[in-house]
């Protein structure tokens, strides 16, 4: 076993673990810690796949944005933070079954898989060819992506706004 | 090198650039000049549509891409962008009257309709898996918020968490199933994608099927098929009227619309495995569908079921890919004026502030409202699929699409299933005009706005049933010109 393997099992453990206690721990707020644990092994695997920017991406706005507001939000709402809440309802068996036969369908695919490599060497520009990718080939999807942003920011001001009246 | 505006061509990106563009403007005008009336709003959302929809008709279909490869001007984008600028424009004018009497007009309730509208029209033309997602995105937390726009009201804000929790659950397969298509074709580009899947063949990538799968559930949740479809009666339910009939009808055009380029360009090599799963979903979707229907009391749940029947037979024509895509196109085109028009009346005739208009309020509606009882009638029956309606020719379109591509069988389940519509729809009929009122109910008075949208969605109904010639040949047309 190589050192990158090892390094890959490792973050990779890491990032399966912290998304079971996301899922599993009954505090809310352990929850969150735990999904910054995926979220920063993910991180690493990028560095582990050489994709330095998307790593520093992933680390300042999924670890570092996002989680943060998760957090900011759970403690700015009353009674939530000490509670432990019920992660298991009735369901529960039927999720498992589903669950169960989501990963061996997505097992099987992704080892059974004949995975293409590419023809040509991965861009080494990086951001300056991230930002022309943005303006040309994925002009499209960047442009709509401003307005999502628009529209998401105007739905949390509507919402937000009528439950203060 | 640096890309150039002339590289990137904008001028064929005229009409998501107007929607998209109104929908700003309403929102700064709003926030600088904000005095009473939002009327103007509700105005200038039809302007940006009326040039969206000029931009479409007037540049016609060519089977070219914009924006770099990303975007196709090709005739399926264009005819569907064409019925989604069209349901949109109807939205706003059913919406325009009702927002007032519900004490909740806002300039932003118009800028999300158009919002929404421009993610639809992405996913119409959108020659690239990412945009598709980012369309999707865009059109599914548009509907969200409006969803909850009535936010003093409980089932409102109801509606919208379910929407947004299940919704945000169904985009996470959609995009899986992206990544796993590109792992096996390694290009989100969907002509390429088309390509290199054939040049693979089919036989048996693992990477291809698990695709297909996912992205069957994301599109399948949109379109509330069984068994993705427990969010749906909730949803209509709780949602604003007006926003129930924008998402009943704008959703489906724009899911249809990707599935329908998906299978032509994308998944035709695969045709074996897709029919047969579009076709388990298409019968489990029209029986359960209509059999939840049968049970319910209330007009807007009722609909919603029917929703959901519909797009199973929409469904049964998508299973004969492209043979059944015109098929598609036309009914979803009918499917707009019907289904739009019968939330219309719904919406016309339910008591102020609360969205719910049981059976029992319909007794005797048909002769003190005979106008708007004959219009909910004539809608009833083109969704029952009764002859000189549009839903008459839509179905027969529709299942002669089935026929025709050898699934026969699948073709009887979806007639049977029509029967047993049927007898729900007319039962509101009967309701309205043989029975009489216990309580009579207090009716509002309509409005012009909504009384024009009316007017057009029964002229549409009629007109497309009695002469769907012209339209049929127009569907045919452009699905003909696809970007492959």
């Amino acid at each position: 076993m190589s050192l990158t393997q090892a390094v890959f099992i490792l973050l990779g453990g890491m990032a399966v673990l912290g998304a079971l206690g996301m899922v599993t721990l009954r505090n809310l707020f352990h929850s969150a810690l735990a999904m910054i644990l995926a979220l920063f092994s993910i991180a690493g695997i990028y560095v582990l796949l050489e994709a330095e920017f998307l790593a520093v991406v992933q680390v300042l706005v999924y670890v570092g944005a996002i989680a943060m507001l998760i957090l900011f939000g759970i403690m700015l709402t009353r009674d939530i933070v000490g509670r432990a809440s019920a992660v298991r309802n009735r369901q529960w068996p039927l999720a498992l079954a589903v669950s169960a036969g989501l990963l061996a369908v997505l097992a099987v695919a992704l080892v059974r898989a004949a995975w293409p490599l590419a023809t040509y060497a991965p861009a080494q520009g990086g951001v300056a060819d991230l930002g022309l990718a943005l303006m040309g080939p994925y002009a499209l999807p960047f442009e709509v992506a401003s307005v999502l942003l628009l529209v998401a920011m105007v739905g949390a001001l509507i919402i937000a706004r009528e439950a203060r009246e | 090198m640096l890309p150039t505006l002339s590289v990137l061509n904008l001028n064929g990106a005229v009409p998501q650039i107007a929607v998209a563009g109104a929908g700003m403007l309403i929102m700064l005008i709003d926030a600088l000049f904000h005095r009473g009336s939002r009327r103007w709003a509700a105005y200038l959302a039809l302007l940006g549509l009326a040039v969206a929809l000029a931009r479409v008709v007037e540049s016609g279909a060519s089977a070219e891409t914009i924006l770099d490869g990303a975007l196709a001007r090709d005739g399926l984008g264009m005819a569907f962008a064409l019925v989604l600028i069209v349901a949109a424009a109807l939205s706003v004018l059913v919406a325009m009257d009702y927002l007032r009497r519900e004490e909740h007009e806002r300039a932003e309730y118009y800028a999300l309709i158009l919002f929404a509208t421009a993610g639809g029209l992405a996913m119409a033309m959108a020659n690239d898996l990412v945009a598709v997602f980012i369309g999707l995105e865009t059109l599914s937390i548009s509907l969200y918020v409006l969803s909850a726009f009535f936010t003093g009201d409980a089932a409102s804000r109801e509606a919208a968490l379910k929407y947004l929790l299940l919704g945000a659950f169904a985009s996470a397969f959609f995009l899986y199933g992206i990544a796993l298509l590109y792992g096996a074709s390694g290009t989100t580009r969907l002509v390429e994608m088309g390509t290199a899947i054939r040049l693979a063949g089919t036989q048996a990538d693992p990477l291809l099927w698990g695709g297909v799968a996912l992205i069957i559930v994301g599109v399948g949740f949109k379109l509330a098929l069984v068994p993705f479809h427990s969010w749906a009666p909730d949803v209509y339910q709780g949602a604003p009227t007006s926003v129930t009939a924008f998402m009943s009808v704008a959703s489906k055009v724009a899911a249809f619309a990707a599935l329908v380029r998906l299978l032509v360009v994308v998944l035709a090599p695969a045709a074996p495995l897709t029919s047969a799963l579009l076709a388990l979903l298409a019968v489990l979707t029209m029986t359960v569908g209509n059999i939840l229907a049968l049970a319910q009391d209330e007009v807007k749940r009722l609909l919603a079921y029917s929703s959901i029947a519909q797009a199973g037979y929409i469904l049964v024509a998508a299973v004969a890919g492209e043979v059944g895509a015109a098929a598609v196109l036309f009914y979803l085109l009918g499917y707009a004026f019907t289904n739009l028009g019968a939330f219309a009346v719904v919406l016309a005739w339910s008591r102020r502030g609360e969205g719910r208009l049981p059976f029992s309020d319909l007794a005797g509606l048909g002769f003190r409202r005979p106008w708007t009882a004959a219009a909910l009638s004539l809608f009833l029956l083109s969704l029952t699929g009764m002859p000189l309606t549009v839903g008459f020719v839509g179905k027969l379109y529709l299942f002669g699409a089935a026929v025709q591509a050898g699934w026969t069988w699948l073709a009887i389940v979806a007639v049977l299933n029509s029967v047993v519509s049927a007898f729900y729809y007319l039962r509101l009929v009967v309701i309205m005009y043989m029975r009489e009122a216990e309580m009579p109910l207090a009716l509002q008075r309509a409005g012009l706005a909504l009384g024009v949208a009316l007017a057009v969605c029964a002229a549409g109904v009629i007109l497309l049933g009695l002469v769907p010639g012209v339209a049929l040949d127009w569907a045919r047309q452009a699905v003909a010109v696809v970007l492959s």
